[in-house]
C-alpha cells in the first residue's frame, strides 16, 4: 500500500476497490509492475542491526576541541588557578611534613631557618613572592567561594566583580607580605 | 575545592592518553565486545531513549561531605587570622588544630582532584593506586605535623621565623 | 504635491503602476540600488566528514562579503552553505534563538549562531567550532545523545499524586515567580559544554543545563516529588562535580543562570 500511495495511485485504487472483484486482477497487475520496475537494491535488517551500525559510526567520531579553543575568561581561568594554588600549597605542606617524619634531623626548624637565612636576598624575595601569591589568592578566592555557597554574588556580574576584588586583594597582600 | 581543569592540562598529554588507552583495553578485554560501554566513550549504556542512571544515594558522599568541607574552610579563616596575630608556641592547641584542619582541607582538595581527573571508573588501575597513595600520605603528614608541633617549634612559628630569616 | 487634486494623484500612480507592469526597462523609474563596498571576512570552520573517518578534523577557511550577508553568524553559515560549499553541515531551525539548534563555539564562546552578531572587524578571522568536548557526528553537529539521556533522567515533568479535586493545580504568584529564569531554558547545551567539569566527567556529572532543570522541578510548588528528586543528587558525581566555575552563566545565550540554580540545590540538600 505504501508504494502505491507514494505514486499517487491511492484514489484510483480506492475506486477499484468499490467496483469489487472484477478489478482485483488489474490491481495486482499494477502492483507487480511497480515491483518489477524498481531498480534500487534493498537489504533487510533486523531491528538490532541499527544499533550496530550506529555504534560503528560512534567509534569513529572525533571529540571536539575544548580548553585549547575556549576563550580564556576570568571564570574558568580563576577556577583553575584556585585549584593549582591549592594543590601547590598542599604539596608543600605534605612534602615538608613527610620529609620531617622521615628525617627529623635534617628538616628541623633550626636547619630550615638556617638554610633560608643563608640565601641571597633576591632568592628570598622571589621565594616569598612564590609562596605569598598562591596563599593569598587561594585564601581570598576561598572566601569568594564561601560567599557563593551561602547564596551571595550568584550572578555573572557578581562573579566578575568579586573576581576582580580577589585579584586586587591578592596583588596588594602579596606585595605587603613580600616586604615583611 | 574549586576548579576542574589542571591535571588534565598540566599532566603530559601522552600520559593521559596512554592510561585512557590502557583502561579502555582493560574494560574491552573483560567483555571482548567491540561495542562495550567505556565510561566517557562514544558508546552509551542502553538505547537513546533510556535515561541515564544515578549512583546509589549517599549523604556521606553528597551533602554531608559538601557541608563539612564548607564548615572546615570557613573555620580556617579565623584560625589563619589568629595564627598571624599570635605565636604558635603560646597557643600549642590552636597550632595543632590549625595543622590538622589544613591537612584535612588539603586531603579533601587532593581527593576532589582525583575524582575529577583520575576516577577509578576511567582508570581502573591507576585510580585506586592514586587514591590509596593519597590516604597513606595524609596519614603520614598528620603524624609528621604532630611530631613537628610537639618536638619542634610548630608550624606557625616555623613559617613566621622562616619568613623573617 | 498637496496642490494636486486626489483624482490627478490617483491617475499618476496608476500610470506608474502600468509602466512597471508592462515594461522590462523600467530602471529609470526605480531608485538606484546603493552600491555597498565589498567587505570580505574570513571564517574558519571546523570540518570533519564521517565518510572519510581517517582524515583528522581540520579548519576550513571561507571568505564572504559581509555587505552581501545578514548580520548574524548563522546568516554567514547559510550563505557559505548556499553559495560556496553545500557540504558544510550544521543544525539550524528557528533563526531567532528559541529552538537551540545552532548552538556552537564561535570565537571561543559557546552561543547560538542565530543570536551572535558577526564581528565587523574584517582584519580578524572568525573561528567556528562545534560545542566543546563532544563527539562529532559531522562538521558542526555534535552527538547530544548523552545530554538528552541525562535530561530524561531527572524526570522533567510534574509529579503529584494528589491532584486538586477539581480544576488545575493552583500556584501563588510568588511561587510562580520562583520558576522565572529556570523555565526559559531551551536545552541548547551551550552551558553544559562550556563547563570544564562536564568536559572531564560528562558520563556521570549531569552538567549545568540538566541540573538547572532538576532545580526547576524541585522549586515548583505544584510538584510533590521533591524529596526523591533531591535524593537522586546525593552522591559525589551527579551534582557535586560542580565547582562554581561560572562558565555556564557566563555563556548562556538566553541570559539564564545555571550556576545560581545549582548553588540553591546545594543549599537545599545541606539543609535536609
Amino acid at each position: 500500500m505504501l508504494s502505491t500511495r507514494a505514486l499517487g495511485l491511492t484514489p484510483s485504487l480506492r475506486q477499484a476497490a468499490f467496483s469489487s472483484a472484477r478489478n482485483h486482477a488489474l490491481k495486482n497487475a499494477i502492483r507487480s509492475s511497480i515491483i518489477v520496475r524498481r531498480s534500487v537494491q534493498t537489504q533487510s535488517l533486523k531491528p538490532e542491526d541499527g544499533t550496530t551500525i550506529l555504534n560503528k559510526q560512534r567509534l569513529q567520531r572525533p571529540s571536539s576541541p575544548h580548553f585549547t579553543i575556549y576563550q580564556p575568561q576570568l571564570t574558568w581561568i580563576g577556577s583553575i588557578f584556585n585549584r593549582v594554588t591549592g594543590v601547590a600549597l598542599s604539596v608543600l605542606l605534605y612534602g615538608f611534613s613527610l620529609a620531617y617524619l622521615v628525617a627529623p634531623g635534617s628538616f628541623d626548624s633550626t636547619h630550615v631557618i638556617e638554610f633560608v637565612g643563608g640565601l641571597p636576598d633576591a632568592v628570598k624575595y622571589a621565594g616569598k613572592f612564590i609562596l605569598a601569591l598562591p596563599f593569598t589568592f587561594h585564601s581570598f578566592n576561598g572566601i569568594r567561594h564561601l560567599l557563593w555557597d551561602s547564596g551571595k554574588f550568584l550572578t555573572v556580574k557578581g562573579a566578575y566583580s568579586s573576581g576582580y576584588a580577589v585579584l586586587g586583594a591578592t596583588a596588594l597582600s602579596t606585595l605587603y607580605l613580600m616586604f615583611q | 575545592m574549586s576548579s576542574s581543569l589542571i591535571l588534565r592540562s598540566a599532566l603530559p598529554k601522552v600520559l593521559i592518553k596512554r592510561s585512557l588507552f590502557r583502561s579502555s583495553i582493560q574494560v574491552r578485554q573483560a567483555s571482548s565486545d567491540p561495542f562495550a560501554y567505556v565510561p566517557g566513550g562514544p558508546i552509551y549504556k542502553g538505547t537513546v531513549n533510556d535515561p541515564t542512571t544515578f549512583p546509589p544515594p549517599s549523604k556521606t558522599h553528597g551533602s554531608y561531605h559538601w557541608a563539612f568541607e564548607r564548615l572546615l574552610s570557613a573555620a580556617l579563616v579565623p584560625m589563619t587570622v589568629t595564627a598571624f596575630a599570635t605565636s604558635g608556641t603560646n597557643y600549642p592547641l590552636l597550632d595543632g588544630i590549625l595543622g590538622l584542619s589544613l591537612i584535612i582541607h588539603s586531603h579533601i582538595g587532593f581527593d576532589s582532584s582525583l575524582v575529577d581527573y583520575l576516577h577509578q571508573r576511567k582508570f581502573p588501575v591507576f585510580g585506586p593506586i592514586a587514591k590509596w597513595t593519597l590516604r597513606a600520605a595524609t596519614v603520614g603528614t598528620m603524624v609528621g605535623v604532630y611530631q613537628f608541633n610537639t618536638n619542634d617549634i610548630g608550624l606557625t612559628e616555623l613559617i613566621a621565623k622562616v619568613w623573617t630569616a | 504635491m498637496s496642490v494636486l487634486s486626489p483624482a490627478i494623484r490617483r491617475l499618476a500612480r496608476a500610470s506608474i503602476a502600468d509602466a512597471r507592469a508592462f515594461t522590462t526597462s523600467s530602471s529609470r523609474l526605480q531608485a538606484e540600488p546603493l552600491q555597498k563596498p565589498v567587505m570580505n571576512k574570513e571564517f574558519k570552520i571546523y570540518r570533519w566528514n564521517p565518510d572519510e573517518p581517517a582524515k583528522k578534523p581540520t579548519l576550513q577557511s571561507y571568505t564572504i562579503d559581509l555587505n552581501q550577508t545578514g548580520p548574524m553568524v548563522l546568516d554567514a553559515l547559510i550563505k557559505i552553505k548556499n553559495e560556496i560549499d553545500p557540504t558544510l553541515t550544521f543544525r539550524r531551525s528557528c533563526r531567532e534563538g528559541i529552538c537551540g539548534s545552532c548552538a556552537m563555539n564561535i570565537n571561543g564562546q559557546n552561543t547560538l549562531a542565530c543570536l551572535c552578531r558577526i564581528d565587523r572587524d574584517t582584519s580578524k578571522d572568525s573561528k567556528i567550532y562545534p560545542l566543546p568536548h563532544m563527539y562529532i557526528v559531522k562538521d558542526l553537529v555534535p552527538d547530544l545523545t548523552q545530554f538528552y539521556k541525562q535530561y530524561k533522567s531527572i524526570q522533567p515533568y510534574l509529579q503529584n499524586d494528589n491532584p486538586p479535586e477539581k480544576g488545575e493545580f493552583l500556584q501563588s504568584q510568588e511561587d510562580r515567580r520562583k520558576l522565572d529564569g529556570l523555565y526559559e531554558c531551551i536545552l541548547c547545551a551551550c552551558c553544559s559544554t562550556s563547563c570544564p567539569s562536564y568536559w572531564w566527567n560528562q558520563d556521570e556529572y549531569l552538567g549545568p543545563a540538566t541540573l538547572m532543570q532538576a532545580y526547576r522541578w524541585i522549586a515548583d510548588s505544584r510538584d510533590s516529588n521533591g524529596a526523591k528528586r533531591k535524593e537522586y543528587l546525593q552522591n559525589e558525581m551527579s551534582m557535586y562535580r560542580c565547582h562554581t566555575i561560572f562558565n555556564c552563566a557566563r555563556t548562556c545565550p538566553k541570559g539564564l543562570n545555571p550556576a545560581a540554580a545549582i548553588a540553591k540545590i546545594k543549599l537545599e540538600l545541606a539543609a535536609d
